[in-house]
């Protein structure tokens, strides 16, 4: 196989099967023992997913460090929120959500995409800080406390209905609408904008001269990441029934880059991995001790040192050896010892 | 008769008070190899910077087949017509051959592709199976482009600049750091170009620039000393004392 890229992305769709379909038992195994925190954690952690995949779009794929991507999260919960407490309509929520987040991205990305490197990170941190802080101090917003009493509603899905309220089917939901947005990451990484965005990362000075505009790349990458984040976070007030102003706090956007980079930057299932791990320590480790972030800061340390790839980048090749033949493994050998 | 495939025409730009360069006019015919001579600090790659968008000129025009691209961002040049290597490689090192060219290719392609999936665009990928026979790079293709050896980077970056199929062809000092027969392979690869574009060159190998040649531009201290066929430069003496040194 002559497209490599092409590879890497087969191969990351054989872990995102193997992903699901281990979700899928889980949800199973949770049915069964009538488990329901287990499985809410586990819906939190999809959720979560989608802003790690909103962080490997613009890192992994575009090299663009955004230090406040949970700004675009936090938006699409409140929004989700407000319309939910109104009117408990999933799609007006979702729709609402989406194109507030559409309308926040290009004004985030007019002013972000201005500069580039340790500015633009400096500014999306920046940017997310401001937002935060003024939800923080909002008291129609709810103030410190965010909003509370988001009802639990019923998403229509074509003669089906699926309840927020029950933990193995709301479950199985949001893993399949993250599932498609994976699906949709990885079409639109496989297009010509897409390898845009990969060329961009290798060797942003030679775009322009392949006749393509680097702010406009940057800035399409810039808005989908924020709507996908902002559709993520539009599904956590289903789940948990409130949105509190940490949401858009800076932990969150460093946790979600933590996903990223623990489950393999350059991967886009590695936020899946990343997710699942990351929420799964802090839950058990947090029982055992409050100081839980000491040791997830140590486990991410470590991570880095003996891990760069991520998990998945670590294991991938494997995969793509299987899948592509010999080539793809002289290729990965040249990576490995350049 | 038609235009040059590419006119400058008095083009120069200063650097606070110094005027790296000044007033500079030639014309580079179609199908020929025009090449920029000059010793070191003449003014060559501020000239190159000038016609492939990267500086905006203080002054002058850039014409490309009689239109005027004068100030166009490197983009909007590249889709007009004109692509450039680069004297230092300047490839994607992190991307195999195959996908460095592809993604080089890939603006053949109209923008209501831009969405579907890149084995869909035939004509890119017909074109990145063409250059990896010109260039010779099948044994490769499949290599990341940072593990060929130096004379295969160079070929694989006029490969590049040359896979948008663009009029003008802007080759900076291409056999730089070459091997003596690659240099020549390389040489005998770029005659082999005219058929398809006009080549505009930047070359310190005076024994390749005389050999390759159509027409020949001498600059010296920003400032365009003499023009003409290889014979006329070479029998030059204002341009043997400024570059060939008065022996």
């Amino acid at each position: 196989m002559r497209d490599r890229l092409m590879l890497s992305m087969r191969a990351s769709h054989a872990f995102m099967t193997i992903f699901a379909v281990g979700a899928v038992l889980c949800a199973l195994w949770g049915s069964a023992t009538g488990d329901s925190f287990y499985l809410r954690l586990g819906t939190e952690a999809l959720i979560l997913a989608g802003l790690a995949m909103s962080v490997e779009l613009l890192l992994g794929y575009g090299g663009l460090l955004s230090l406040g991507q949970a700004l675009y999260f936090g938006a699409g919960a409140y929004v989700s929120a407000l319309v939910l407490r109104e009117t408990p309509s999933f799609w007006l929520a979702m729709g609402a959500a989406f194109g507030f987040t559409l309308a926040l991205g290009i004004i985030g990305g007019l002013i972000a995409n201005r500069v580039r490197g340790v500015y633009f990170a400096l500014i999306t941190f920046g940017m997310a800080q401001v937002a935060a802080k003024t939800v923080y101090n909002t008291r129609e917003l709810g103030g410190s406390d965010g909003l509370i009493g988001v009802p639990q509603i019923a998403v229509p899905l074509g003669p089906y209905s699926v309840s927020a309220a029950d933990p193995v089917a709301f479950f199985l939901f949001v893993l399949g609408f993250m599932t498609l947005l994976y699906l949709l990451l990885a079409y639109l990484l496989g297009t010509p904008f897409g390898r845009v965005l990969t060329a961009m990362k290798a060797n942003e000075k030679r775009v322009p001269f392949l006749g393509y505009s680097i702010w406009r790349a940057r800035m399409v990458a810039y808005v989908v990441a924020a709507l996908v984040a902002g559709v993520s976070g539009a599904l956590y007030p289903m789940l948990r029934g409130f949105v509190s102003p940490e949401l858009m706090f800076f932990e969150t956007s460093g946790d979600a880059l933590i996903m990223a980079v623990i489950g393999g930057l350059g991967t886009l299932v590695g936020a899946f991995y990343g997710a699942a791990l990351i929420t799964a320590l802090k839950s058990v480790i947090g029982s055992w001790t409050e100081h839980h972030l000491i040791v997830i800061g140590a486990l991410f340390v470590a991570a880095i040192l003996f891990m760069p790839k991520g998990l998945i980048g670590r294991i991938r090749p494997r995969a793509e050896a299987i899948l592509g033949g010999k080539r793809a493994i002289r290729a990965e050998a040249q990576e490995e010892h350049p | 008769m038609s235009d040059p495939a590419m006119h400058i025409a008095g083009i120069g730009i200063s650097f606070g008070g110094l005027r790296a360069v000044d007033n500079v006019d030639f014309q580079a015919e179609r199908n020929a190899i025009t090449t920029v001579i000059g010793p070191n600090g003449a003014g060559k790659t501020t000239l190159f910077n000038l016609i492939s968008g990267a500086l905006r000129p203080d002054r002058g025009r850039v014409e490309l087949a009689g239109v005027d691209v004068t100030g166009f961002a490197p983009a909007a040049l590249q889709r007009a017509g004109l692509a450039r290597s680069f004297q230092i490689t300047n490839l994607f090192f992190d991307l195999t051959v195959w996908e460095n060219l592809r993604i080089a290719s890939q603006v053949l392609e109209p923008v209501s592709r831009a969405l579907l999936p890149v084995a869909a665009s035939r004509r890119a990928l017909a074109r990145v199976d063409a250059l990896i026979e010109r260039f010779g790079l099948e044994d490769v293709e499949t290599d990341l482009a940072g593990a060929l050896s130096h004379g295969e980077q160079r070929r694989l970056e006029i490969a590049m600049a040359l896979a948008s199929e663009p009029s003008v062809l802007l080759l900076d000092e291409p056999t730089q750091g070459m091997s003596h027969s690659d240099t020549e392979d390389t040489a005998a690869l770029i005659r082999g170009l005219t058929s398809d574009v006009s080549i505009l060159l930047i070359e310190h190998d005076i024994g390749l620039v005389m050999s390759l040649s159509d027409h020949v531009v001498v600059m010296n201290q920003g400032r365009k000393l003499a023009e003409g066929t290889p014979e006329t430069i070479r029998a030059n003496p204002e341009v043997q004392a400024a570059y060939f040194g008065s022996a």
